[in-house]
């Protein structure tokens, strides 16, 4: 036992986008280079005619998943609350999505359901007999801006003892443990006017544990005139101060599962075929999970190919590539 | 996001009516790396060789039914614009457009949501953003360039 791995099949958006791998492809992947079987979607990416697919929709995904052996960990929903567009959605509305989520989850054979940080709890609430009725988890992603004893975790982690269910949880995303600038978001800065000077000044303002204010004035310090909309690595900055990484031992109980947070996957200096996220901490996090017990999945969610998106095909990420990297990264911590 | 693919480059065509040329059109994709429930979907910020075509004088078809405007569209809370799909965005404009390569500038506005943001629910569902500010403008926030050629 023990971490186990998966592949959200977000990673292979650009993919899709481009008709070069199916859904039947991205499956297909995960089980003859990753060698697993942990199987993650977006609704409305993965499934056509979201919320209703057709009876040979479902017929090709379930026979996909059978034929690889595959088990599907969890399914992300959302809550557009402005989808009736003549008033925003109400609180039971809003349940509504979630609970038709759930049934749809169920249908597909997902074990657990990631809804967004920003659902309220009274919403999940009332989706709760749903989840019991269709044995699937609702797990409320903690994603970058919340930190893991914030008011939404504790929260939520007070309910589900007092409740004394296994049914609402959390999915953290690895995003959270950002500590470093994303070079791929800042290279795209840069082709799109922001001034490369700022790069190195940036990781300055993380490696001193800046807070927005500060990182801005100091930049604006070194480089005069620089405006803000150039400094796209505020918003990482500002949840990195404030994370603490032994916290996920005792969420544990509590994890649905978890999103493999990535933006590039580069070689380790001096370890050649090793990878990382040199933006992102695995290794402290993957040690509090090994030692509280987890035995759920991390699935890989690439992110990187966004930022590339503006050049040529030429110079569109790889995303195939980037998740076996981060495979061979994650086997290294589980020590598999 | 796919900043470069939100208009496929082949596919600028003018649109004729009863033997008159009405406007123009192009294949345009999602800038999302999700579908949308297509009642939030909420227009286009378009300017081709430098004038402005409003959403009032865009249609947008989807799923095998005519071309709808935005009014419509807004009415489609229980249809889907699946992420794989191409849409065809009209522009009505007398005469359509010259033969060449134009300069088309782009945006697309879904009012697609994470949950509840205070600040601007209920103003978007009294007034929707303008499409072009950025304001709804989901996972690709610049407006992006094209140059490309008029085929039919």
């Amino acid at each position: 036992m023990g971490i186990k791995r998966g592949v959200s099949l977000y990673s292979y958006q650009q993919e899709q986008f481009f008709k070069r791998m199916n859904l039947r492809d991205q499956i297909k992947e995960v089980r003859e280079s990753l060698d697993t079987d942990g199987i993650e979607i977006i609704d409305q990416q993965a499934i056509r005619d979201y919320p209703n697919p057709s009876d040979e929709w479902l017929d090709m995904w379930h026979s996909a998943m059978a034929e690889f052996n595959m088990k599907a960990v969890t399914m992300d929903v959302y809550m557009d609350v402005l989808q009736y567009r003549d008033h925003v959605m109400l609180y039971d509305e809003c349940a509504e999505r979630l609970k038709n989520d759930i049934r749809l989850a169920k249908k597909l054979g997902f074990a657990n359901v990631r809804c967004l940080s920003a659902v309220p709890l009274e919403v999940i609430k009332m989706a709760i007999p749903v989840a019991e009725e269709c044995d699937v988890r609702i797990g409320k992603e903690i994603h970058a801006n919340h930190v893991l004893d914030d008011e939404m975790v504790t929260e939520l982690v007070t309910y589900a003892e007092r409740r004394q269910t296994p049914y609402v949880g959390l999915v953290p995303d690895m995003g959270i443990f950002q500590y470093r600038p994303s070079m791929p978001s800042m290279n795209y800065a840069v082709r799109h006017g922001a001034n490369p000077d700022i790069i190195p000044l940036a990781f300055d303002c993380f490696e001193q544990h800046m807070d927005v204010e500060e990182a801005v004035k100091y930049v604006q310090g070194k480089i005069p005139g620089t405006e803000r909309r150039e400094l796209t690595f505020l918003r990482s900055l500002d949840m990195y101060n404030h994370q603490k990484p032994e916290l996920m031992k005792d969420l544990v109980p509590h994890i649905v599962s978890i999103h493999g947070k990535i933006w590039e996957m580069t070689e380790i200096p001096g370890e050649p075929g090793h990878y990382e996220d040199a933006s992102i901490d695995y290794v402290t996090p993957f040690k509090y999970l090994k030692e509280g017990g987890y035995e759920g999945y991390v699935d890989t969610e690439y992110e990187g190919q966004r930022h590339k998106q503006d050049q040529g095909l030429e110079n569109i990420a790889n995303e195939v590539e980037e998740v076996r990297r981060h495979h061979e990264m994650m086997r290294r911590l589980i020590g598999e | 996001m796919f900043d470069n693919w939100l208009i496929r480059e082949d596919s600028l065509k003018n649109v004729t009516e009863n033997g008159k040329v009405v406007g123009f059109k192009m294949g345009v994709r999602i800038a999302d790396y999700r579908g949308a429930i297509l009642s939030l979907h909420n227009g286009y910020y378009i300017n081709v060789d430098g004038v402005v075509y409003p959403r009032e004088v865009q249609k947008f078809e989807i799923n095998g039914k005519p071309p709808r405007d935005f009014e419509e569209i807004k009415k489609a809370v229980h249809e889907h614009w699946n992420y794989d799909d191409e849409g065809m965005l009209y522009v009505m404009k007398e005469g359509g457009l010259e033969p060449g390569i134009h300069h088309i500038e782009f945006q697309q506005s879904i009012l697609c949501r994470y949950g509840y943001a205070p600040a601007v629910d209920e103003e978007w569902v009294r007034n929707p953003p303008v499409p072009g500010s950025g304001a709804g403008a989901g996972k690709t926030s610049a407006i992006v360039s094209f140059d490309i050629p008029l085929t039919e």
